[in-house]
């Protein structure tokens, strides 16, 4: 039978999880629906993907997608503007994070609906930049 | 002795060289590019110097802007680590010109190693077995098939001017070896305009083993035995270990002498492997064949496990030869003890065929387990980048025997999260639980074989009873990144917070 987990956090994203009386040790980090979950050697990205903290999230199926930044970092190229047609690979915008560029390609043919960033904006991880239809 | 060294390298072999300076009372230099202001191996240094911008040409690869590191820093030495300059004798010998001691072999003994075709033939020369082969002078199919027949069955024809496997044939036994030679030929003289055909035998699932060999100028060598590297990917090697599994007393002593012998044929000074490939398949007892692949003439990324068996650190080792003292061991004060295994965790998706992963490593913990060692050179909320390498931390276990340093290192890859990008440590526990890595049957093509399964992710999805901890975390039931108030720490609470 399983009780309801009683969960202790031990340290900056490390939880005891006690649970029929076995403890289990999860680590989380990440912030809004892009969750990271260690358990036991296996690495799970946004585990238990809920709808209704997953506003920003990059969808890989479907006409629709959007698609977001990474990491942290500079918005240095756009190169397209809503009603652009872009195909598979394409790279829609570059972003630049520790003097890195960091090319942001589309992951499939569509038409560019929105362009949610402009150039020389700071923009967060998970942040949409670009949605397509 | 070594006054102030400068570290011409990054990432963890940076950090591994600066502990070493530190034992020994020498300043560390560390040198970095725009993309590693920040990191771990900066930090540790006594001094940093910026050599340019992330491209590896325009900084850790910049002869120039290194040596004007050296001079302003009043640098008296230089350790190249690996990769980068490590192997690039030009380096060597601007050091040496530029008055600074270069902690590693002579430029000429990097140069005469560095060529493949010119090692070969030092090899040869000094008695080292190396892959049978040659260009028969008859390039007859009567010529051809003598020479197969001389180097051996299984055997390759392939075509003496190019590579890339065009013209190149297995073959098995005499039968129907004359048709797969006129092929062979007809293949090769449409691809390189060439049919003259190089025999070679065919090692068919050959063992990776090397050996560490140690030089001084007051001319000693000696060798600190084997490590077996035959898993591989690509010929990136994922898992090493010393002793090897397979290695009998008899071939190892008569590998670590051939070895000796090829590192004294150069003249060589320093550290240094010799790595051979073994054909367990043949030669009962002793008489197993090896033959000479190369020589690194540099310390090598898995050179932990020899300093867990050995009970010895090479890289102190290295700045003692390199300021002209005598080797801290003589041949017979050298022992194996135990086993020590040593996984590299990468920054790569082997989901995503190995596809290299850049990010912020948003959780990084590595494990504090006895007998385990890790060579890092990254610390939480660093960056890694696409830049270089995406080699992120050794783990290296070491215990009384094979099996149990296995079991020591599968625990510790399990307590090492690491969180905001995907590395291979599913990959690695998963190589570490198969059979033939159990059983020391792992040969070099053996991951990109039969292993290619080892990469895909199962996809499980985790226990529902997480889900609760991820809610909580999601909806900001429980603090996370230390907004804690106090009450929440259980330390200072001792009851556990019941989340409904």
């Amino acid at each position: 039978m399983s009780d309801t987990p009683e969960i202790i956090r031990i340290g900056e994203g490390v939880y005891r999880v006690v649970i029929d009386g076995r403890a289990h040790f999860a680590y989380v980090a990440g912030a809004g629906a892009d969750l990271w979950l260690h358990w036991n050697g296996q690495v799970f990205h946004r585990p238990f993907d809920d709808e209704r903290f997953d506003r920003q999230r990059t969808r890989s199926v479907g006409a629709h997608q959007s698609l977001s930044a990474p990491m942290p970092g500079t918005v240095l190229k756009v190169h397209v503007e809503a009603g652009s047609a872009v195909h598979q690979g394409d790279t829609l915008v570059i972003l630049e994070a520790m003097k890195m560029e960091l090319p942001i390609r589309s992951a499939g043919d569509g038409i560019v609906k929105a362009v949610h960033c402009h150039e020389g904006e700071l923009v967060q991880p998970g942040v949409v930049l670009v949605e397509l239809e | 002795m070594i006054e102030r060294l400068l570290i011409a390298n990054r990432g963890e072999i940076a950090v591994r060289i600066a502990h070493a300076c530190r034992e020994l009372g020498i300043e560390s230099i560390a040198v970095y590019s725009d993309a590693d202001a920040n990191a771990a191996h900066v930090a540790v240094a006594a001094r940093a110097v910026r050599l340019g911008p992330p491209p590896a040409s325009d900084s850790y690869l910049n002869i120039h802007a290194l040596l004007d590191a050296a001079r302003m820093t009043k640098a008296d030495a230089v350790h190249p680590g690996y990769g980068f300059l490590s192997e690039n004798a030009a380096f060597a010998a601007a050091c040496h010109d530029a008055g600074l001691l270069f902690v590693g072999p002579p430029a000429n003994a990097i140069a005469k190693m560095g060529s493949k075709i010119n090692a070969r033939r030092v090899a040869e020369a000094a008695g080292v077995p190396v892959v049978p082969g040659h260009t028969p002078a008859d390039q007859s199919d009567g010529g051809i098939i003598g020479a197969l027949e001389s180097v051996g069955f299984p055997a390759l024809v392939k075509a003496s001017a190019g590579g890339g496997g065009r013209g190149m044939r297995e073959v098995r036994d005499l039968a129907g070896a004359e048709a797969i030679v006129q092929s062979a030929r007809r293949e090769a003289q449409a691809a390189f305009g060439d049919g003259t055909l190089y025999v070679e035998r065919l090692i068919d699932t050959p063992h990776h083993v090397e050996i560490q060999i140690f030089a001084d100028t007051h001319g000693n060598t000696v060798h600190l035995f084997e490590r077996e590297c035959s898993a591989q990917r690509r010929h990136q090697k994922v898992i090493e270990e010393s002793p090897s599994p397979l290695l009998t007393p008899v071939l190892r002593q008569r590998m670590t002498d051939a070895a000796i012998r090829a590192a004294r044929a150069v003249g060589y000074v320093n550290a240094g492997t010799c790595e051979f490939l073994v054909d367990f398949s043949r030669g009962a007892n002793g008489e197993t064949p090896f033959y000479f692949l190369e020589m690194n003439t540099r310390l090598q990324v898995e050179h932990p496990v020899t300093e867990q068996v050995a009970g010895v650190d090479l890289v102190r080792a290295q700045l003692l030869v390199a300021s002209g003292e005598p080797l801290p061991w003589t041949q017979p004060s050298l022992v194996q003890r135990g086993h020590a295994v040593e996984a590299r965790v990468y920054a790569e998706d082997p989901a995503q065929g190995f596809l290299p992963q850049a990010g912020r490593l948003l959780l990084y913990r590595e494990p504090r387990h006895p007998g385990v060692r890790i060579d890092s050179g990254f610390r939480e909320g660093d960056t890694v980048g696409v830049h270089y390498d995406a080699l992120l931390a050794k783990v290296i276990a070491t215990a009384e025997t094979r099996d149990l340093a296995i079991a020591r290192l599968l625990s510790a890859l399990r307590d090492f999260p690491i969180l905001g990008i995907r590395t291979n440590i599913p990959f690695l526990m998963r190589l570490l639980e198969t059979e033939a890595f159990r059983s020391g049957t792992v040969h070099t093509g053996f991951l990109d074989s039969e292993g290619a399964y080892l990469a895909a992710d199962p996809a499980a999805a985790p226990p529902e009873f997480l889900r609760d901890v991820v809610n909580a975390v999601r909806e900001q039931r429980l603090p996370i990144e230390g907004a804690a108030p106090s009450s929440w720490d259980p330390w200072v609470g001792t009851r556990g917070w019941n989340v409904r």
